[in-house]
């Protein structure tokens, strides 16, 4: 019966939270809705766990859909690089049941709860199939449920600040453009092919030659996943969607619905399309290193003049996705595993900090940094969390940041890259004014408002937002975990390639002498 | 729209055609063009013309708001349902196979299969273009119908 | 009590940070709080003493921790540098300790647990630092100080305090991550390692061209040496209340900062390396011009501690200098300087917060004839004054003359005229302070006639605790000169290789 069941977790993967959501909607009541949630939420937490634990030593699983063969059927394919992704994208889900509830209550009126946790199941259930299945229709599907539930997710702020609708159907318009972008890109893949499962694909993409059909296919391919990366210039929907949306709702969304969709890029990066693809090449060369970098300081710089603390967190996290896709960009392991590891630093640090603001605009009731001044005495664990989540934004010694940033840098610099390396730590140094202008308003000023009583943060919320922060501290102090496991991601996704520094481009001037494949295991 | 006489009889004659008409594609749908998605819609638009015709507070006393978001839940645990019973039977996920009570005759499974997601379908479309309708017609309108 | 090596470590650098976890839970009780302190303080120094102990009989006392990253491990590895730091940081605590008890009483200063927690917090970091056996512990624990010495100088929380803590931040925080950083993650990729090996690591992994860039990387990222232009944060951080400049000026931030500078130029570039490539030709001038330009500006400020502040500035280009000059010679002196100029300018910013506890004057032309009043602190000042001139026979002494040496070794004459200079200049900007106190009249005293009692119903002294210790450093300064032997012989594998180590030991060869 258990080998039954262990055979079966890629499917519960995303059937768990599917099945959920339309029974929370059926019982109506907004408790049972939320024992639904919790129930599914940690259940899918723990299959992504024994998912990652057999796949983590290079062992791909491959469940066929509906008992069809691939390519002909749907497939699930978990590898170590999707097993990890979905182990972060269910481990901040199961964290929201705890932290949601205390947060919707103020933002989201009564009647809509149960409504509030069928979408966020929907959502959940999107992100996952994303990366569990190992088709790219399917891949298609899964992010269109995550995208539209989004919408409804962002929506429901409208009670606490209207601006959600407008926000919400923004979001709508451009996500659904950047969908239509990625399904065309896969239609023209599958006019070439005739396949639409990702490995198949790989195989017969190689088989073509120098193809326009091809280059278009891959351009369509970018700019839709692009879109819902919130890559430099298409990251417009962004900001206002995590300002306006409920607080519970930004820190799931800032900490999955980016991620998944870099993890989608990376798989048709790599998996589709391989690094033998010279248009690939050229693109991340040209196209993606001047947008990430762009990225990075345009973001950052208009971070540090926001007054509104989720818009100023959502501009850092649109610098942040420079950052990931600057790792890719360097054609290196080193790099790819940069990617990957920020994937999940940035995840569990920015869940943390959207976490934290969540309760501060519970108590204070806005989320403008002039009216959470003198927060760090009146709100101090709350406050702390906040600062910890900062230093690991601006990548401080000790926090789950500065290993993504060690790591990217050493990814630049084995690359011959020393220019982005420098941008890399002058766009850090950005991070350190945004985060530390928080910082003096909270703890150097008086309150805006002397009089009120501003208690804590309430517990579940509390402990919820330390979770995440504590893991950013721990996996900053022992990165042993994530190192493996994203760098057996990227063994993955790289293939056969040699284990050392650089692949495709030549050195144009050495910093190095000569390049020592060290081991990075 | 409730006096204008003419729309009020003619829709009473199209409603059960157009019903009926939906569960004709509904069931349809592995021998021709069809399915659950343009069986819903077309079972949609009869409830749909209904209320556009009646006003919707006659639509919202035939179909009750909760038992329209039932539907749409129901629809959905249909479908996702039909799955876990392939699951327990041993089979993969939506394997259609499960069904079949004869191995010999494999593709009579398949149309089983097919038959119920496809009606899971059709209910949670049928329902969620309803509401969808029910949500927008229940706007306060700003200009009277008698000056239309 | 048997303590292994490990536990040793270990100890060092969990004492202050369970004395600052203690200090928090004491926060009712102001009493219980402060003694905890000094207890704390007291504890580590033996430990550290046992290590110091340890060392000179030849020991090197070694702690691994854990991996962070693959290859990146937290380990430690007591060398004699870090050992010297690691004793400087810890002994001086205690001082400290004391009188930031009285001065912050004496001041009525708010939020005093925060502070002696941030202290407690900055003196496990010191030791962090102190003892790191690679550059990547080292890193962790320098930006560990940074991060918990801001809560100090924002003490105050007022316009000032917000400003110069801010200046204070950005500096220092801006030259690590931007340069420091990249410097070290360089060499980790070219090298393969961040190992502190004495002759360096980098020979033979980096093209020599690239040597200076490597170096000028580093010396600008380690902002806490405070080198021209990236000194400013020293005088910022002069609104923190005067233990914090003690602490910041004599044992902790600074010293961390030349000692990084040190370790950077003997175990991972190589004095060999950097006389062979001519790394740090750059530097040497880049130093001595900061000596130069830091001294005459001292001479310009009238504010006591701004004074103090660009001398520590130039005095802190001394061991950069010292380094730079690519010579074992150097390095001794360079190193020895961290002990002798601790000591002289504890003493100094000590009787600063001393006059300002007594009289809350911070300006030199108010403090005219104070010396009258105030004998034992101008004592004091006067003695910290020598020394830090480079008199004998006073600590400063020795270290001034083994830099002296150094120059003259590697032939760059200039250098010996700036570092004559500069001493003329030390004697410009100090000697006025103690000369003016003395023998000028006080300005307060003209309006009423000279009282004709005893000298003793003249003096009006700070309270004991905030004038005991700058004493007690004063009379440092004096043993310092003849303690120089014991600190030569402890630095001599540093400095001329570890082959030196048994020769000079004075005992059995083995």
């Amino acid at each position: 019966m258990l080998e039954q069941l262990t055979h079966h977790l890629p499917a519960l993967q995303t059937v768990i939270p599917l099945i959920a959501a339309p029974l929370c909607m059926l019982f109506g009541s907004r408790h049972i809705a939320w024992t639904i949630t919790l129930i599914a939420s940690l259940a899918t937490f723990v299959i992504s766990c024994v998912l990652l634990a057999q796949v983590i030593d290079g062992s791909v699983i491959s469940y066929h859909l509906g008992g069809w063969e691939p390519p002909l059927g749907i497939e699930y394919r978990i590898d170590a690089f999707n097993a990890f992704v979905l182990l972060i994208v269910s481990g901040i889900g199961a964290l929201i049941p705890f932290y949601a509830p205390a947060s919707i209550k103020s933002e989201i009126p009564k009647s809509l709860h149960s409504y509030f946790y069928t979408a966020y199941l929907l959502c959940l259930t999107g992100l996952l199939g994303v990366t569990v299945t190992g088709d790219a229709f399917n891949v298609f599907v899964f992010l269109e449920v995550s995208s539209l539930s989004t919408y409804a997710l962002v929506a429901m702020g409208a009670k606490k600040d209207p601006r959600a609708l407008t926000s919400a159907f923004n979001y709508l318009v451009m996500g659904t453009i950047g969908a239509t972008f990625f399904v065309l890109g896969l239609g023209l893949l599958y006019i070439l092919t005739g396949t639409l499962n990702m490995v198949d694909l790989a195989d017969k993409i190689l088989l073509l030659e120098d193809n326009r059909t091809l280059n278009v296919a891959f351009a369509f391919i970018l700019v839709g996943l692009g879109l819902k990366i919130a890559m430099f210039p298409m990251h417009l929907w962004l900001p206002n969607a995590y300002a306006y949306a409920p607080s519970a709702v930004t820190a799931f969304l800032a900490a999955t619905a980016t991620k998944v969709a870099i993890y989608t890029l990376l798989r048709f990066l790599f998996t589709v399309f391989s690094f033998d693809y010279p248009f690939e090449v050229q693109t991340l060369e040209w196209v993606v290193l001047p947008l990430a970098i762009m990225a990075m300081f345009a973001a950052s710089i208009v971070a540090i003049f926001q007054t509104n603390l989720k818009r100023l967190l959502a501009y850092s996290s649109i610098a942040q996705v420079g950052y990931m896709l600057l790792g890719v960009t360097f054609l290196s392991k080193t790099g790819v595993t940069a990617t990957i590891i920020h994937l999940f630093n940035h995840a569990v640090t920015k869940g943390g900090l959207f976490m934290a603001v969540g309760a501060l605009v519970l108590r204070y009731g806005s989320p403008n940094i002039e009216d959470l001044r003198g927060a760090g005495r009146q709100m101090p664990w709350t406050m702390a969390a906040f600062v910890a989540g900062g230093l690991s934004l601006i990548g401080v010694p000790l926090t789950a940041g500065f290993i993504s940033k060690w790591y990217l840098i050493s990814a630049a610099f084995e690359a011959n890259h020393w220019v982005p390396a420098i941008l890399i730590v002058a766009s850090s140094l950005l991070a350190v004014i945004y985060v530390w202008r928080v910082v003096e308003a909270a703890y150097l000023q008086e309150p805006a408002n002397p009089t009120r009583q501003i208690k804590e943060a309430p517990p579940m919320m509390l402990i919820s937002t330390w979770v995440l922060i504590g893991a950013s501290f721990y996996f900053g102090i022992d990165a042993s975990f994530t190192t493996h496991a994203a760098s057996a991601g990227a063994d993955m996704l790289l293939g056969s390639v040699d284990n050392s520094a650089h692949i495709i481009l030549e050195p144009s001037h050495s910093l190095i002498p000569h390049v020592t494949p060290h081991g990075q295991e | 729209m409730h006096h204008h006489l003419i729309l009020r009889i003619v829709s009473k004659f199209l409603i059960p055609p157009i019903l009926l008409y939906a569960l004709y594609v509904q069931f349809h749908g592995d021998f021709g063009p069809g399915g659950g998605f343009q069986a819903g819609v077309i079972f949609a638009a009869g409830f749909i013309l209904y209320g556009i015709v009646y006003g919707v507070s006659h639509l919202r006393r035939v179909l009750p708001p909760a038992l329209v978001r039932a539907l749409a839940a129901l629809g959905v645990l249909i479908y996702a349902g039909t799955g876990v019973v392939s699951m327990f039977l041993g089979f993969n996920y939506l394997d259609y196979a499960a069904f079949a009570s004869d191995p010999a005759h494999a593709s009579h499974g398949q149309h089983y299969g097919i038959i119920v997601i496809e009606f899971g379908v059709g209910l949670t479309v049928f329902a969620v273009m309803t509401a969808i309708f029910m949500a927008f017609a229940s706007r306060a309108p700003e200009i009277k119908d008698t000056d239309w | 009590m048997p303590l292994t090596h490990e536990t040793a470590i270990a100890l060092a650098l969990i004492i202050p940070f369970a004395g600052m976890i203690l200090i928090g839970l004491s926060d009712r009780n102001s009493i219980v709080r402060d003694i905890i302190s000094v207890l704390t303080s007291l504890l580590l120094f033996s430990v550290t003493f046992w290590l110091l102990r340890e060392v000179e009989a030849g020991a090197v006392p070694e702690l691994i921790l854990f991996d962070v990253m693959p290859g990146l491990s937290m380990a430690f590895k007591i060398e004699p540098l870090g050992m010297l730091f690691g004793v400087v940081a810890s002994g001086l605590w205690i001082v400290t300790a004391l009188y930031a008890i009285g001065y912050m009483r004496g001041n009525k200063e708010a939020h005093q647990t925060r502070f002696y927690m941030c202290f407690a917090l900055a003196i496990s970091a010191s030791m962090g630092i102190a003892f790191a056996s690679n550059m990547f512990t080292l890193f962790i624990f320098y930006e560990v100080l940074t991060l918990s010495t801001y809560p100090l100088v924002a003490h105050k929380q007022n316009a000032d305090a917000k400003k110069g803590a801010r200046t204070y931040l950005s500096i220092l925080i801006g030259t690590s991550i931007g340069f420091q950083l990249l410097a070290i993650i360089w060499t980790w990729v070219a090298t393969g390692t961040l190992d502190f090996v004495h002759g360096g690591i980098l020979s033979g992994h980096l093209d020599d061209s690239f040597a200076p860039v490597l170096l000028a990387l580093y010396a600008f990222g380690i902002g806490k040496a405070a080198l021209m232009p990236f000194h400013r944060w020293l005088p910022a951080a002069m609104v923190a209340p005067t233990p914090v400049s003690a602490l910041l000026h004599a044992v902790a931030v600074v010293k961390a900062g030349v000692f990084t500078m040190l370790k950077v130029g003997v175990y991972i570039f190589g004095i060999d390396y950097l006389s062979l490539t001519g790394a740090s030709d750059w530097l040497m001038w880049l130093a001595a011009a900061s000596i130069l330009i830091a001294s005459i500006v001292a001479m310009t400020k009238d504010n006591l501690k701004a004074r103090l502040a660009y001398s520590t500035v130039s005095q802190l280009s001394y061991i950069t200098l010292a380094m730079a000059l690519a010579s074992s010679l150097g390095v001794m002196g360079g190193a020895m300087h961290i002990p002798m100029h601790a000591m002289g300018k504890i003493t100094l910013f000590m009787c600063a917060g001393a006059i300002y506890v007594a009289t809350h004057k911070t300006n030199i032309s108010q403090m005219r004839g104070l010396g009258r009043t105030m004998p034992f602190t101008y004592a004091a000042f006067l003695i910290g004054s020598l020394s830090i001139i480079g008199l004998p026979p006073f600590g400063g002494a020795w270290s001034k003359w083994y830099i002296l040496l150094a120059a003259a070794d590697t032939g760059q004459l200039i250098m010996i005229g700036v570092l004559m200079v500069s001493s003329l200049l030390n004697v410009a900007y100090l000697l006025p302070v103690v000369a003016q106190g003395f023998f000028l009249p006080n300005p307060d005293d003209l309006s009423e006639p000279a009282a004709k009692g005893s000298i003793s119903t003249r003096i009006k002294e700070a309270p004991l605790l905030v004038v005991l210790p700058p004493c007690l450093t004063a009379i440092g300064c004096f043993l310092l000169f003849f303690y120089a032997q014991e600190i030569y012989n402890l630095l001599a594998p540093v400095a001329f290789g570890p082959e030196t180590a048994t020769a000079v030991l004075g005992g059995s060869p083995s």
